[in-house]
């Protein structure tokens, strides 16, 4: 967890936000410094308190308590509509009664922006998505992708201090949905501007974002770059939800985890039941052959369960002392499946495994 | 529903029970073209001369005036006073917003003569009873109950992330109100401003108890005239009612669907 | 950043949807509806209760004297027991009427679609928006001594029919008068019937009649309980329509009350009659829900 000492005070920094309904937290103690310029990601599963933290960040929803501090100056008590950020909405929410220019220019009107300002502006921020043409039409004549544009150019075009995006991709269909993520980038980096971007999309979060913290139950589980949540997640919860992961269970005594007899290196200090996660393609396999053990590698036996061919990966189901550990191996050419019953060892290298307290 | 075909004895009763529903509205047209000077149908003679009558009878003249001018101010009193009514229960939700929405649209359930003799009653203390200002009150009392259901079920419609959109581009809760809630509303309104009109213009029974010799709507004269003497001049009115109806039907139905406004 | 440091310091209103301390906007926003409530109903509705218990004198001054005199006369005269028997009678006939002419056009409404079914639906809430008293008037042409009926029955040789001034004419006229009511709740409550139903019943073997009786009417006797509450209310507490096509001949509960609060100058008496119709209310209420409760 980041705390607030070690951290550089960033541009954007949220200090013990904590969001109360009744008994329910939904956002417990949150402390986040962004850095000017840069995307983050609030990564988590649904209910995980990322969209209530970014409406708390907007000042649509009050804190419980905590502090939110752009700049310097602090906005937790400020209303939304003196705190200069753009939104995007996941379901655009586009003025229906306005055309796309004056949904743009709406924000500027608010700031009683000159008129020939105004009109210079709007017909940038609609260049810049691409939309040039279709100023005077009515939202509801646009496709999606388009509206998720004007949506866009209406929160930049007030250059607000962040820019906001609560799942701005999850209403488009999978070609847009890439085509957008790049252009969303593109955009946020040639502006330099300070994003949050809230998604519940791994591949979204890790391909976009500077940084990603990911959220579960209320709680900041991780915040780091894609690769250090990749490499390195430090929860089970994040080993899990960021990739793919095997997920065993064992049982840990004197620096090792036990593992139907088999026995693997655990950090220290770890005793009890405990979890253990593996990726599917980082185990190697092998016939079961003692003879060949790499040193460098660590390593366990089990039993061939099921054996698919997949064009790309060849996929291997093993039991290991009745856990099923899947295995993916990408195919060269020429390789022979081994069939369900074999014998087999599965090797990994020893920072590709990750073991935490049961209790995670 | 149209997988079930309708059988001919089914089409045949509804064509005759929609014969029955619509016969006294349309037979008063052939009658307001009588030239007999009493009321028979089918008329003896044909003329146009009952409509220039209308215009010529001074009690009917200002009769309609005062509807018409009753209909507009208690039309726009129901917007300003159950607009900020409906947001207040709607939006603010305050504890007991769901008695409070049943105790203001109560009135409705209130047969009209029992409330028209109640507030006979509490009026004539006032000095109320057949002012202008008195049958104001007493529509009201009817009109802000439809003002409030309509209005309501149309702000809770409105898709909310639209205003805190508007919020975050800087635009302060009275301005979001104005330039985002208010014309996303315009379907409400319309069925609202058209419903409360009709409501107030044709009201008969309230008003009965309201007005007196010195005033009087266009539907208390009308009924006083019917029940004296029922010649062809109302029936030439009531052309003429009927077609201001549907006009209003029309531009209700042009702007927001008829069927939703008044069937859910 | 500028532009933030200043709005910073600007205290500021929390937006309006989770104000938890908001409620003199709230109160600032009800009070005029409230006023009107106040003033135009609630107070209303309870003096014209506490009226029924005043002393009404043969002048027509009241007295404000708390007495059960009112309330004995009413409760004791045959003229008012018939009144109230005759009215319930009445109305439960014209719900009869109501009901059996507008079931074919709820159930062709229900079946039709598109925009033939809109231009219905229009046709049959136009009536509603049309004032009772053109509709009344409307019927007066139909049935009146010089009426198309009767000049119908005259070209064919049949004497004259008496369908004015008498409970006929009020029957008719009201019946349809409430039938856009009528037709409106069938429609609301014929949400159950699912013509896979019918048509299942038919490939059981059923006759067109069959099916009708069987699957039809037991599925839509929800809709037919709201429509006939909603119509027997209604035609209990009309004035309009009796007053005009009953000709002063035809005593109802409407039209008596609306006699002792202009005519007679009798309010203590109008004010008890009206709580008796309300008393009807409640009783057609009680009624509705019971027989709900047997159809659920």
């Amino acid at each position: 967890m980041t705390s607030r000492t070690d951290a550089p005070e960033g541009f954007l920094s949220i200090r013990s936000l904590t969001k109360r309904y009744g008994d329910f937290v939904a956002v417990d103690n949150l402390d986040l410094e962004v850095p000017k310029g840069e995307l983050v990601a609030f990564l988590g599963p649904s209910g995980c308190g990322k969209t209530t933290s970014l409406r708390m960040i907007a000042g649509l929803v009050p804190a419980t308590s905590g502090r939110i501090v752009v700049g310097g100056g602090d906005l937790t008590e400020v209303a939304t509509h003196r705190r200069d950020m753009g939104l995007v909405f996941q379901s655009y929410a586009l003025f229906p009664h306005m055309s796309v220019a004056r949904n743009v220019a709406f924000g500027l009107e608010m700031r009683k922006v000159d008129k020939g300002e105004i009109a210079k502006r709007v017909k940038e921020a609609i260049a810049l998505v691409h939309l040039t043409g279709k100023e005077e039409h009515r939202p509801a004549q646009l496709s999606g992708g388009q509206q998720q544009r004007v949506a866009l150019a209406r929160a930049l075009v007030i250059r607000p201090s962040i820019l906001l995006l609560d799942e701005p991709l999850s209403n488009l269909d999978a070609k847009l949905r890439d085509e957008m993520r790049n252009e969303i980038r593109d955009i946020q980096k040639r502006l330099g501007i300070t994003a949050i971007f809230v998604t519940h999309d791994q591949v979204e979060a890790l391909t976009m974002c500077d940084k990603v913290v990911v959220m579960n139950q209320g709680r900041l589980e991780q915040l780091g770059t894609p690769v250090e949540l990749y490499e390195t997640p430090k929860t089970a919860f994040v080993a899990s939800f960021v990739g793919r992961s095997n997920r065993l269970t064992a049982v840990a005594r004197n620096g090792a985890a036990e593992f139907a007899g088999q026995r693997i290196a655990a950090p220290a200090g770890l005793e009890g039941p405990v979890q253990v996660m593996i990726r599917p393609h980082r185990l190697g396999l092998s016939p079961a052959s003692p003879a060949a053990a790499d040193p460098a590698r660590q390593q366990v036996t089990g039993t061939v369960a099921r054996a698919i061919f997949a064009g790309d990966i060849l996929q291997y189901d093993v039991d290991v002392g009745g856990q099923i550990v899947s295995v993916e191996l990408a195919t060269r050419g020429g390789e022979s499946v081994i069939e369900p019953g074999r014998p087999v060892t599965l090797s990994w290298r020893p920072q590709d495994i990750f073991i935490y307290g049961a209790a995670a | 529903m149209d997988e079930r075909p309708i059988s001919p004895a089914l089409k045949i009763l509804a064509c005759a029970m929609f014969i029955f529903l619509l016969a006294p509205l349309i037979v008063v047209v052939p009658i307001s073209f009588s030239g007999d000077s009493y009321m028979m149908f089918p008329p003896s003679s044909w003329s146009t001369k009952w409509y220039p009558a209308i215009f010529a009878d001074g009690k009917m003249v200002s009769a309609f005036w005062t509807s018409l001018l009753l209909a507009f101010v208690v039309t726009v009193l129901s917007l300003l006073i159950g607009l900020p009514a409906a947001y207040a229960l709607v939006r603010l939700k305050p504890r007991g917003a769901e008695f409070l929405s049943s105790l203001f649209t109560a009135p409705l359930l209130l047969p009209t003569i029992v409330l028209g003799l109640a507030i006979l009653i509490v009026f004539s203390g006032y000095g109320l009873l057949a002012t202008f200002q008195g049958l104001v009150a007493a529509h009201l009392v009817v009109t802000l109950p439809y003002a409030i259901r309509v209005l309501s079920t149309a702000l809770a419609t409105l898709p909310i992330p639209v205003e805190e959109a508007a919020a975050t581009l800087g635009a302060s809760p009275l301005t979001v109100f104005r330039r985002v809630t208010l014309p996303m509303m315009r379907s409400g309104i319309v069925g609202t401003t058209a419903l409360c009109f009709l409501v107030s213009f044709d009201e008969v029974v309230l008003s009965l108890f309201m007005t007196g010799p010195r005033i009087s709507t266009l539907p208390v004269a009308m009924y006083h005239r019917v029940e004296q003497q029922a010649d062809p001049l109302v029936a030439a009115l009531s052309v003429l009612l009927v077609v201001l109806t549907l006009v209003v039907v029309l531009v209700v139905d042009r702007t927001s669907g008829l069927a939703k406004t008044f069937v859910k | 950043m500028s532009a933030v440091a200043p709005a910073a310091a600007m205290p500021a209103p929390l937006p309006a949807a989770e104000r938890s301390s908001g409620l003199p906007l709230v109160v600032l926003l009800l009070l005029p509806i409230a006023l009107v409530n106040a003033f135009g109903f609630l107070a209303p509705v309870f003096n014209l209760l506490r009226m029924s218990f005043y002393e009404s004198q043969a002048t027509g001054a009241m007295v404000e004297v708390y007495t059960f005199a009112t309330w004995a006369s009413v409760l004791r005269d045959s003229f008012y027991a018939e009144l109230i028997l005759n009215s319930i009678l009445v109305s439960l006939g014209i719900t009869l009427m109501t009901l059996v002419c507008s079931y074919p056009i709820a159930l062709y409404l229900h079946r039709s679609s598109g925009t033939w079914r809109t231009i219905l639906l229009v046709l049959v809430i136009s009536p509603l928006l049309t004032s009772a008293v053109v509709r009344t008037y409307g019927w007066v042409a139909i049935l009146s001594e010089n009426g198309l009926v009767n000049n119908a029955l005259g070209a064919i040789g049949i004497a004259p029919l008496k369908l004015m001034f008498n409970k006929t004419g009020v029957v008719i006229g009201l019946t349809e008068i409430l039938m856009p009511y009528m037709i409106l709740a069938l429609l609301a409550g014929f949400g159950r019937l699912d013509p896979r139903v019918e048509e299942a019943a038919s490939t059981l073997g059923a006759p067109p009649w069959k099916v009708f009786r069987h699957i039809v009417v037991p599925l839509t006797m929800p809709g037919i309980a709201l429509g006939s509450l909603l119509c027997f209310v209604l035609a209990v507490s009309s004035f309009i329509t009796p007053k005009l096509l009953g000709g002063g001949r035809v005593f109802l509960l409407a039209t008596e009350i609306y006699d002792q609060a202009i005519v007679t100058l009798n309010w203590p008496l109008a004010a008890t009659l009206s709580i008796l119709v309300l008393v009807i209310f409640g009783g057609a209420l009680v009624l509705y829900t019971r027989a709900l409760r047997a159809i659920m």
